[in-house]
């Protein structure tokens, strides 16, 4: 999967050099579309979901108050 | 340039593509760091970071572009775009390493003391920043490309060619590592 994000951005560059600027920001952005779903894809997880649960905050002591008034 | 917009002077014009250049060469430096640090050292980039070397490249892109056609900021936009992805997913794997756990173990070697998705971090907002400055200071479109065969012309042709040149490279070496599949750290895939 990786490989076809890397594949479409040099076609994209290729292209570019080629002269095809309008073909070139197309490939460009179908690359950015797979990255995208690549980098969702890759921080999903089965049981977190895209949560991060192992990031624990608290309300500080000093506001504690505030919070349960 | 229509009769109504004032010329910009030619000091203007010239900072302007030399912050860009400058831009365009140090994502280069990093990109070309990012492959001494695969090969001479063993960092095998993590998925993540190989997102971050690709939002890197699209920054470069977007340069590139913006170099070639003074007359539009589409590849400011284009860099814009690409730079937030890159501070999305370097923000996003710092708070995933924050805490080593089981199958998250693996963050790199430090830089200076600093692990590489937060130097990530530092490089997006730094780009932000210069792009923010750039506009403030030179504002619109303002200027037409330069000739070709002028030196300047040359040495942005040439630090163009050199990006495509490692993003084969990196090509090749996402291949080599992860196949057509998904990528792990454990290994080059194609190599015994």
């Amino acid at each position: 999967m990786m490989a076809s994000v890397y594949a479409t951005l040099l076609i994209a560059f290729i292209l570019d050099l080629s002269g095809l600027r309008r073909s070139a920001v197309t490939c460009l952005f179908l690359s950015l579309a797979l990255c995208v779903w690549l980098f969702l894809w890759k921080i999903y997880s089965p049981d977190y979901g895209f949560r991060m649960p192992w990031l624990q905050a608290e309300v500080a002591p000093i506001f504690a108050p505030l919070w349960s008034s | 340039m229509s009769a109504s917009q004032p010329a910009e002077a030619p000091i203007a014009v010239a900072l302007d593509s030399l912050i860009l250049r400058l831009m365009l060469l140090i994502l280069a430096g990093i990109l070309t760091a990012a492959m001494v640090m695969q090969y001479a050292f063993g960092e095998i980039p993590c998925p993540l970071c190989l997102l971050q070397r690709f939002a890197m490249f699209g920054c470069c892109f977007g340069i590139a572009l913006q170099l070639r056609s003074g007359t539009n900021e589409r590849g400011t936009g284009i860099s814009l775009i690409f730079t937030i992805l890159l501070l999305v997913i370097s923000v996003r794997q710092t708070l995933l390493d924050l805490f080593p756990r089981p199958g998250h173990e693996y963050v790199g070697s430090p830089i200076f003391g600093i692990h590489m998705p937060v130097w990530s971090v530092f490089i997006a907002v730094a780009l932000l920043l210069g792009f923010a400055i750039r506009l403030a200071l030179f504002g619109g479109p303002h200027s037409a490309p330069e000739a070709e065969g002028a030196p300047m012309h040359r040495l942005t042709q040439g630090l163009i060619t050199y990006v495509v040149f490692i993003c084969a490279i990196n090509f090749l070496s996402v291949v080599l590592q992860c196949g057509i599949g998904e990528c792990h750290t454990s290994g080059y895939l194609l190599l015994p």
